[in-house]
């Protein structure tokens, strides 16, 4: 009997030992480990930003090289992520705590959810604020005092036109429209002689998500009424969220758009713009330019897009950092991961970013005067505005089950922005239900 | 004494029960090493996506146990009722498929010259990945596509929708693709059931004056009866649970939700979002649809091999 509890207790204590093993690999720990160096360490780095800035997977490999030659006791593996399983792949990674050492997801929510899960640590713990504070737009990424991403570049998003067509259509060139009114009024102009007016594709939903960045916030004061509207407080169907849906329709009911909008991405809707296939488009800093080098830089005109509503954040432009880096909780090397992120902020590789990409980095120490060309200068300036990218706002559960499909139901035509806006408010309930621990680290972040 | 003998005889019977039970077990212990693997495999996730049904959240964040609500909740989503919808529409492909694969086996069963390199032809679609089928077809099912722009040039403009843009085609479209592809499986499965029938009966009605029409309509099909529904209930179960690809593919689910299928609801809900207790209440009643189809489906095999 005697040997029997003992072979028990045996048996149980390397039960527990396995277990306890077991459990410490799985689990990711959010403090150093002890063989953790700035300069040693084999990273695994989840990679997203060619999407907005094309260019900029060739930029990071070789700015791994150079790391990798600067630091021979590091080793990065690059891993290019796509972006319509960036969230998913990274919630699959957080779920089993394995996965990459640096990962990417797109600015606030995006980050700040995996934050508030233990998925990652907070890089101000790890990055000196004397570096961080020269990074711009570190607001996006703030929660409970600390900064959980790390900025690379700038996404700003400009209006832009085709002066030749504007002038085939007896438009004045250099007048872009500068409201909603001006906008519909230009699509006729231009439809009457052929033109398509509008050349975007939302196929995939992305547009959809733009338009709601863009003018989801005409009628709003400030963000604290649209998260009030997440936490249920208000209901999204209320004109002030949801009625640019109804001017994106009639922009569609008046055939401003391409008649293919629905079955193109948004990626290959901008093609359309450089093919000289349609005069107007929303895009990105970087394509903007792109399409410059194109059609001719005297041949594009830039600005911001033309405005909906008159609520104090009507006037807003809309940059973002976009996509953000951050160290996993997991990850065995977070001074090493740190050390890397850093060390792209210095000046020689954001000069090397701004020569293979075009887009501005986010970076205070980046100097203007390196932005010689004049449209590229244009860009900027509007960049520096006042800038409120309304997405970054969302949960990604809203962001994706409301936003992307609600806007398809507007350019496909296929629903009425009370059906969009039913979705929402639909949508928003399920993430609060299915989501309770999210939906109150979201309470707790939007109070303050 | 009676101690004594009694208990040589008391541990030979006991031996040789032993003896008997090792032996009744030998068996157990041979399969138990696969019972095992099965077990771990198969009955373990079983168990967990059961077992997160009744949770909200996900694996590795703080999870809540929710009771039945994420079942409600998932009745009451118009999302997933329009998946099932889908789920139901597409289900008519098989018929279709059924018919049409059985028309082109039964026109090459007829003889007819090179016969084997059509079946190869039909065949083809089939064993390509269904990744590559949808990928090809999103490009050819654009609104100014190939097929479209054939349409405009033929004079027939008028019929060229937006395939996978409008929510009255997209669902449409994708089971033409689905036909496309599956359909060489039936010609090849009708086929060869055709071929390995006795041509005795055939020769017979022939000799009795049988019409080409009527020979296959009273004499080959009914032959073959026991394939055909076998055809029928795997294309079924193919449909209902396996057409991911072709969605994902095509349209993402859009446009506005409007050919998502519960397949594509799980992997949103569970993958992408991590809403991991929905995708499995979905995927939990999706198992049991498919298990009714499973088991009609091995009937319909058992017969067909008895028959």
């Amino acid at each position: 009997m005697k040997a029997r509890t003992r072979g028990a207790l045996v048996l149980a204590a390397a039960a527990g030992l396995v277990l306890s093993a077991t459990v410490a690999a799985c689990g990711g720990s959010t403090r150093p480990a002890a063989n953790d160096s700035a300069s040693a360490g084999d990273l695994t780095y989840w990679y997203w930003a060619e999407s907005d800035a094309p260019g900029a997977n060739k930029w990071m490999q070789a700015m791994i090289a150079r790391y990798e030659q600067q630091h021979p006791k590091v080793h990065i593996k690059l891993v290019p992520q796509s972006t319509d399983t960036l969230i998913g792949a990274f919630k699959t990674a957080s779920q089993t705590k394995k996965g990459p050492d640096i990962a990417t997801q797109w600015a606030t929510l995006p980050v700040l959810t995996p934050a508030w899960t233990g998925a990652s640590v907070p890089i101000s713990d790890y990055v000196p604020k004397s570096e961080t504070a020269n990074w711009i737009g570190t607001q996006e990424n703030t929660s409970d005092g600390k900064l959980w991403g790390m900025p690379i570049y700038l996404l700003g998003v400009p209006f832009v036109w085709n002066k030749q067509m504007f002038k085939d259509a007896g438009l004045d060139p250099d007048q872009p429209p500068a409201t909603f009114d001006d906008l519909l009024a230009t699509c006729t102009k231009l439809k009457a002689k052929g033109i398509t007016p509008i050349g975007m594709g939302n196929k995939d939903g992305y547009m959809g998500n733009w338009m709601f960045a863009i003018y989801g916030k005409s009628s709003l004061a400030n963000i604290g009424e649209l998260q009030s509207a997440m936490l249920g407080k208000a209901k999204f169907s209320d004109p002030k969220f949801s009625a640019f849906y109804t001017d994106i329709a009639k922009l569609r009911a008046q055939g401003c758009f391409n008649d293919d909008i629905s079955s193109l991405d948004l990626n290959q809707g901008w093609q359309l713009f450089p093919r000289k296939k349609a005069a107007m488009a929303w895009t990105t800093d970087g394509n903007a330019l792109a399409w410059a080098k194109t059609l001719g830089s005297e041949s594009i005109g830039v600005a911001a897009p033309p405005k909906l509503g008159d609520g104090p954040m009507a006037d807003t432009y809309d940059t973002t950092q976009s996509s953000s880096a951050f160290i996993t909780s997991w990850s065995k090397h977070k001074r090493a991961a740190a050390a890397f992120l850093a060390w792209l902020h210095q000046g020689p590789q954001l000069d090397a970013w701004y020569a293979q990409t075009g887009v501005f980095p986010a970076d205070k120490r980046f100097p203007d005067s390196k932005i010689t060309d004049p449209l590229a200068r244009k860009l900027f300036e509007l960049d520096k505005h006042e800038s409120v990218w309304l997405e970054n706002y969302l949960p990604p559960q809203v962001d994706q089950n409301a936003d992307l499909p609600a806007g398809q139901l507007i350019t496909s035509g296929s629903g009425t922005p009370a059906k969009a806006s039913a979705l929402w408010d639909q949508v928003i309930q399920q993430w609060k239900t299915q989501h309770p621990d999210e939906f109150q680290h979201y309470q707790q972040w939007a109070s303050g | 004494m009676g101690q004594r003998i009694a208990l040589p005889r008391t541990r030979a019977l006991t031996a040789s029960g032993a003896r008997r039970r090792r032996r009744a077990l030998w068996p157990y212990g041979f399969v138990a090493p696969a019972i095992a693997v099965l077990a771990l495999v198969f009955v373990y996730p079983i168990v967990q996506v059961v077992r997160y049904s009744f949770y909200a959240g996900s694996p590795g964040e703080a999870m809540t146990y929710v009771g039945l609500a994420n079942y409600r909740n998932v009745v009451a989503d118009p999302v997933f009722r329009h998946s099932v919808l889908n789920n139901v529409k597409l289900l008519a492909t098989v018929p279709v498929m059924t018919a049409l694969a059985l028309a082109v086996a039964l026109l090459l069963n007829g003889g007819i010259r090179g016969w084997r390199q059509f079946r190869a032809i039909v065949f083809l679609p089939y064993i390509l990945p269904a990744a590559a089928v949808g990928l090809t077809f999103s490009y050819l099912l654009q609104r100014n596509g190939v097929i479209n722009a054939f349409l405009h040039d033929v004079g027939l403009g008028s019929l060229a929708p937006d395939w996978l843009g409008s929510t009255r085609w997209v669902v449409p479209s994708i089971g033409g693709v689905i036909i496309w592809q599956q359909l060489g499986f039936g010609v090849v499965v009708f086929t060869a059931a055709l071929l390995a029938l006795p041509g005795e009966v055939s020769e017979a009605a022939r000799l009795d004056g049988a019409t080409s029409w009527q020979l296959q309509r009273l004499i080959l099909i009914p032959q073959i009866r026991g394939i055909v529904e076998f055809f029928v209930v795997l294309e079924a179960i193919t449909v209902l649970s396996q057409v991911f690809n072709y969605v994902y593919v095509l349209t993402g689910g859009g446009p506005g939700n409007a050919s998502s299928v519960m397949e594509f609801y799980i992997w949103k809900n569970g993958f992408s979002l991590g809403s991991v207790g929905v995708a499995s209440t979905v995927a939990v009643m999706l198992l049991g649809v498919a298990g009714v189809l499973i088991f009609v489906y091995m009937r319909v095999r058992a017969r067909a091999a008895s028959a």
